[in-house]
């Protein structure tokens, strides 16, 4: 129920995972309702690479996607003001530190006097940002890299692709009606929607992609929401579409996040404009101050004109999520399951994952849906819980001390427990392999360094036996990184020549 | 790097060609182009590969002449070791191309002036005293007219392997007699397994298309690896 990204997407997945070749068997059916009288909101235009795999899962070609969804490689986020304000950058980019599996490059780069920053020191990925160099070229076959990437796309475009796509290609229904009344069954399950122009559609189970309003989980279920703004405290973004200056302006590698005196401004470069946005805290400041940050923004990057013709969209939100995302045979996928602020853009991951393993582990009968219910909760809540923390870890390193903003975003209070512990712990061992929490972490825990050495922080680390003995190594992997880099900048092509290409030719499936 | 110019009798009224082979005539490629009409001659001395065009991704057949960048294994000093040389080396310094615009207008022949081959003082003339074509001329002509034609039945090859799966990465692993290894990769070949699990009905009409003679041509070209490794072991010796 609902549409949008997390709707088609799911329903996407879903019915990828569940199609037959022949008819012999009976496919599940998967119906889509949708209000024909209820905007989408556009959330995220920022992937994380885990949406190559989905977007093959589900038998759309790359180059259909970039093509139609105004999409662009994204190869991570570069950071500006976040640590003292004073025009400070670091990286964090999507490929893991060298040599990563055996030898942990941290505690040896804190050891070097006169060393790169470290992102730039342990992988080459960053040294294509300056350049806005893309992650591949067009050789290399769709959805393979040099680089790992995602990407930055339309929301809007994507969500209309994906529709084209699940009714013309994975029979999903497409229903357009408004949903009146959620009809229980006698165990309390959800046994029907009644619709004012589709009349009742019954279901075995309800996905609820309603956004905020959570018609099922929400209003129906009573679930309640929980409020996650004593830790992280942006509730309002002012979104702009902003044109290029000159129409073969370089596309930028990777998303830009530049701190604020209240918040922080994303930039995404899409082929034909930019996505420029303000997400902060309304608590610390006015819209109008907001606004004009924004602009301000808008007027050196993109120039005066841009900057006067632009009009930012207020969004406000909660953040935070439902107690439960999945309540006896409804489960709620996006913004109906809970919205964080965009940082580190995790909404669109989030709705791979959920439709993901809805997908596989779609219960064959009602008994194990429970069964499956709990185990979704259990990894979703932990999912909820690490996006917080590590988005929380962005704030806490933050040596600002310019607005009451960064000095709330410190307050001890405010920092959940469990990232207090770690921080006290990364002061004398950097975070490795034994920092990860389980296999599916969210954020893995070569995220954790690129933050924190991003940022400046000092672990003093303890000499033991195995990284002394890893020293030559060590060494021999800088060397190695610093001239794949080198390698790296004079073979890969511009964002925008690339994508010029795949326009022009496409990529090929092999 | 190159230089292409339509020709023209006015302006290169004066220009010869240097014939013969060599590396200092810019002969020295690891490998060419190939076209689907020309696989017949082409098997009979090097093996036929598809590799991606750095431009645009599309894939070419070429004729396999070395084992790494800049080495062609057929070329000894001046002369062209094998009883066929490849119609993409054969037209050098010549060009034949659509002339921009409309699709309904005859293919024009240009010529690189930039190209190694190109001279003033020394080859084959390309105009007589009287300004008309030379014999020459007339036979790179045909030629190309060989040629155009060969692409133009090619350009649909391609998407038919790909439409029917028959393309396949393949990564040479190739040891020498001097106990070197090495490994070549960026090379794709026909799916052998593929090929053999294909219907009637397809095989039809690749068959009719012109497609599947030189399907297996391709295929039959391979053993000429050894061909190649063999002469790589004799620069050696």
């Amino acid at each position: 129920m609902g549409g949008g990204s997390a709707g088609w997407l799911s329903a996407a997945v879903i019915a990828a995972e569940h199609r037959v070749e022949s008819q012999s068997l009976p496919p599940i059916e998967v119906l889509l309702v949708e209000s024909p009288d209820v905007p989408t909101i556009g959330v995220g235009e920022g992937t994380w690479p885990s949406m190559r795999e989905t977007l093959r899962r589900i038998g759309l070609s790359e180059t259909d996607f970039i093509r139609e969804c105004s999409a662009s490689f994204k190869q991570g986020t570069f950071f500006r003001n976040w640590q003292t304000g004073n025009g400070d950058t670091y990286c964090h980019p999507f490929t893991i530190p060298l040599g990563y599996a055996e030898t942990n490059l941290a505690p040896h780069w804190l050891a070097l006097t006169d060393a790169p920053s470290f992102a730039d020191a342990v992988t080459p990925q960053t040294a294509l940002f300056a350049g806005c160099l893309a992650p591949k070229q067009i050789t290399t076959p769709e959805y393979a890299f040099v680089v790992n990437y995602g990407y930055h796309l339309d929301a809007g475009k994507f969500a209309e692709l994906l529709r084209r796509h699940c009714t013309g290609q994975l029979g999903v229904k497409h229903i357009k009606a408004n949903v009146s009344r959620v009809n229980a069954a006698e165990n309390g399950d959800i046994r029907s929607v009644t619709t004012d122009r589709a009349g009742e559609i019954a279901g075995d189970l309800f996905i609820d992609c309603t956004g905020t309003s959570s018609l099922l989980l929400g209003e129906h279920f009573g679930i309640p929401f929980q409020s996650r703004q004593s830790h992280l405290l942006n509730d309002t973004a002012l979104a702009a579409q902003v044109p290029y200056a000159a129409a073969d302006q370089a596309i930028q590698s990777c998303t830009h996040s530049t701190a604020q005196t209240a918040g922080w401004i994303w930039d995404i470069g899409l082929p034909a404009r930019r996505g420029i946005g303000h997400v902060y805290s309304s608590a610390h400041i006015s819209e109008d101050a907001a606004t004009a940050q924004l602009l301000a923004y808008i007027r050196e990057v993109a120039g005066e004109k841009a900057a006067g013709s632009v009009v930012p969209r207020k969004i406000r939100f909660q953040p935070g999520h439902r107690r439960d995302f999945w309540h006896r045979n409804c489960v709620a996928i996006g913004m109906s399951a809970g919205f964080i602020e965009p940082l580190e853009a995790s909404a669109l991951v989030m709705i791979e994952l959920a439709a993901g393993m809805i997908a596989e582990q779609l219960p064959p009968t009602r008994d194990v849906m429970d069964v499956v219910a709990r185990r979704f909760n259990r990894k979703f809540s932990r999912h909820w819980n690490q996006i917080i923390e590590f988005l929380k870890l962005h704030y806490v390193l933050s040596a600002r001390n310019d607005s009451p903003y960064w000095q709330d975003n410190r307050a001890a209070a405010s920092i959940p427990e469990e990232l207090s512990e770690r921080l006290s712990l990364w002061s004398y061992r950097s975070p490795w392999h034994q920092d990860a929490g389980a296999v599916d972490d969210l954020f893995p825990t070569a995220s954790y360094q690129y933050i924190l050495y991003g940022m400046g922080f000092k672990t003093v680390p303890q000499q033991t036996f195995s990284m002394r003995q890893q020293q030559r190594q060590a060494s021999e992997l800088f060397r190695r990184n610093a001239e794949r880099a080198a390698q790296l900048q004079r073979a890969m092509p511009g964002n925008r020549e690339l994508l010029d290409k795949v326009r022009e030719f496409g990529f090929q499936k092999l | 790097m190159s230089q292409y110019q339509i020709l023209n009798r006015e302006k290169h009224r004066r220009l010869r060609v240097r014939t013969g082979s060599g590396a200092a005539l810019g002969d020295a490629v690891m490998y060419v182009m190939t076209y689907p009409m020309e696989f017949r001659d082409i098997q009979g001395s090097y093996p036929i590969l598809f590799t991606k065009d750095p431009n645009t991704g599309g894939f070419l057949p070429v004729a396999l002449l070395g084992l790494e960048a800049g080495q062609n294994l057929f070329l000894q000093g001046e002369r062209w070791d094998a009883t066929y040389v490849p119609a993409l080396v054969q037209r050098q310094p010549f060009l034949i191309a659509k002339s921009g615009g409309s699709d309904d207008r005859p293919p024009v022949v240009s010529l690189d002036l930039d190209h190694p081959r190109v001279s003033e003082d020394e080859g084959e003339a390309l105009f007589d005293g009287e300004g008309e074509p030379s014999q020459f001329l007339n036979s790179k002509i045909a030629l190309l007219e060989k040629l155009h034609r060969g692409l133009q039945h090619g350009g649909g090859f391609i998407d038919t392997l790909l439409q029917h799966q028959l393309l396949v990465q393949v990564v040479l692993d190739l040891a020498f007699a001097d106990g070197s290894k090495k490994t070549l990769q960026g090379f794709y070949c026909i799916a052998e397994e593929r090929l053999h699990e294909l219907k009637g009905d397809v095989l039809e009409s690749l068959n009719r298309a012109g497609y599947l003679q030189p399907i297996f041509m391709a295929v039959a070209s391979l053993s000429r690896v050894r061909d190649l490794i063999e002469r790589r072991n004799r620069l050696r010796a």
